[in-house]
């Protein structure tokens, strides 16, 4: 299933706050000249076909009292799958990719993100890959934050 | 502090907002507060940034936003402000941050851009490049996605 053009206003939509009112679908279905029933319909249909992964609070980990951290490690080609495994295994992991320099060679070959209710913890659960994988884990925690918007536009361009 | 009132908020909201006419009232009811508590708390916790956005997370690949390049950059110290303005101007530049360097890691600016091809991840990065005069800079696509979720508390 492709998404219709009317589909694609509802999600750019979306992306952005839902208005806090009584009717928020009703108010974006008047933004959009678009029939609130239809809205909503549209919405659970996309959040079904996983068009949407949810429609909800987004929550600044840091800003609730958590500590968070980027980290990467240097991991041969044949241990990848198993330390990708440890990795998950963690419930403060929110990312975790095998990713690889196009334009020039990195040794660091798996990024992934953690969050924990402390940085005490946080340390100590990094400590533990160390200790589970027999590999040295890089903190690489945010100093100065430019950006994080992670709107996406879905229209295309020309 | 987040107040215990609204921890009980974002839990019981985190997972997806009711998908009804009345989703503040519907949410209400459930954890036993009035709509308009409900949606003053959602307002204060917007406000204070606890929330960054009541809003849809997208399966990005799922509608053909294919390629994802996380971009390191080396910037030297005097520059990363302005370097990280212009950056961060970009829409397909959906997360840019400074990070710390270590013997072996030079690269202390991670921009993260997303598009619907490498090539158009690729002129981004040219055109990054052309404004800040930045050449020392590594393209790392994802080859494989182990884990992907919002963050939950």
């Amino acid at each position: 299933m492709a998404l219709s053009e009317i589909e694609k206003k509802i999600l750019q939509r979306l992306q952005s706050n839902l208005p806090l009112t009584h009717r928020p679908f009703l108010d974006i279905a008047n933004e959009l000249d678009l029939d609130e029933d239809l809205v909503i319909e549209k919405i659970k249909a996309m959040v079904e076909g996983k068009y949407v992964r949810r429609l909800a609070p987004i929550i600044n980990t840091q800003a609730v009292g958590n500590s968070a951290t980027l980290a990467a490690m240097q991991v041969p080609d044949d241990k990848i799958d198993d330390v990708a495994e440890v990795i998950n295994g963690y419930s403060g992991v929110s990312h975790n990719y095998l990713r690889k320099g196009k334009n020039k060679e990195l040794p660091l070959n798996i990024w992934f993100t953690m969050s924990a209710p402390t940085q005490e913890k946080l340390e100590e659960n990094i400590k533990e890959i160390e200790t589970r994988t027999g590999l040295d884990v890089r903190m690489l925690p945010t100093t100065k934050k430019f950006k994080i918007g992670v709107k996406f536009k879905i229209y295309r361009k020309g | 502090m987040t107040e215990d009132l609204d921890i009980k908020l974002i839990k019981y909201t985190q997972e997806g907002l009711p998908l009804t006419k009345t989703p503040y009232k519907d949410i209400a009811d459930g954890v036993g507060m009035t709509e308009e508590e409900v949606i003053d708390r959602l307002k204060a916790l917007l406000e204070n940034g606890k929330i960054r956005r009541l809003a849809a997370s997208i399966a990005h690949r799922k509608i053909g936003i294919n390629s994802n390049a996380m971009t390191v950059w080396k910037v030297s110290q005097d520059k990363v402000e302005e370097c990280g303005k212009i950056m961060a101007a970009f829409e397909e530049v959906t997360h840019c941050y400074e990070r710390p360097t270590f013997p072996g890691w030079e690269y202390n600016v991670f921009t993260m851009i997303h598009g619907y091809t490498d090539e158009e991840c690729e002129n981004v990065i040219n055109s990054i490049k052309e404004k800040t005069g930045l050449d020392d800079y590594v393209m790392l696509y994802s080859e494989k996605e182990f884990k992907k979720v919002g963050v939950r508390i």
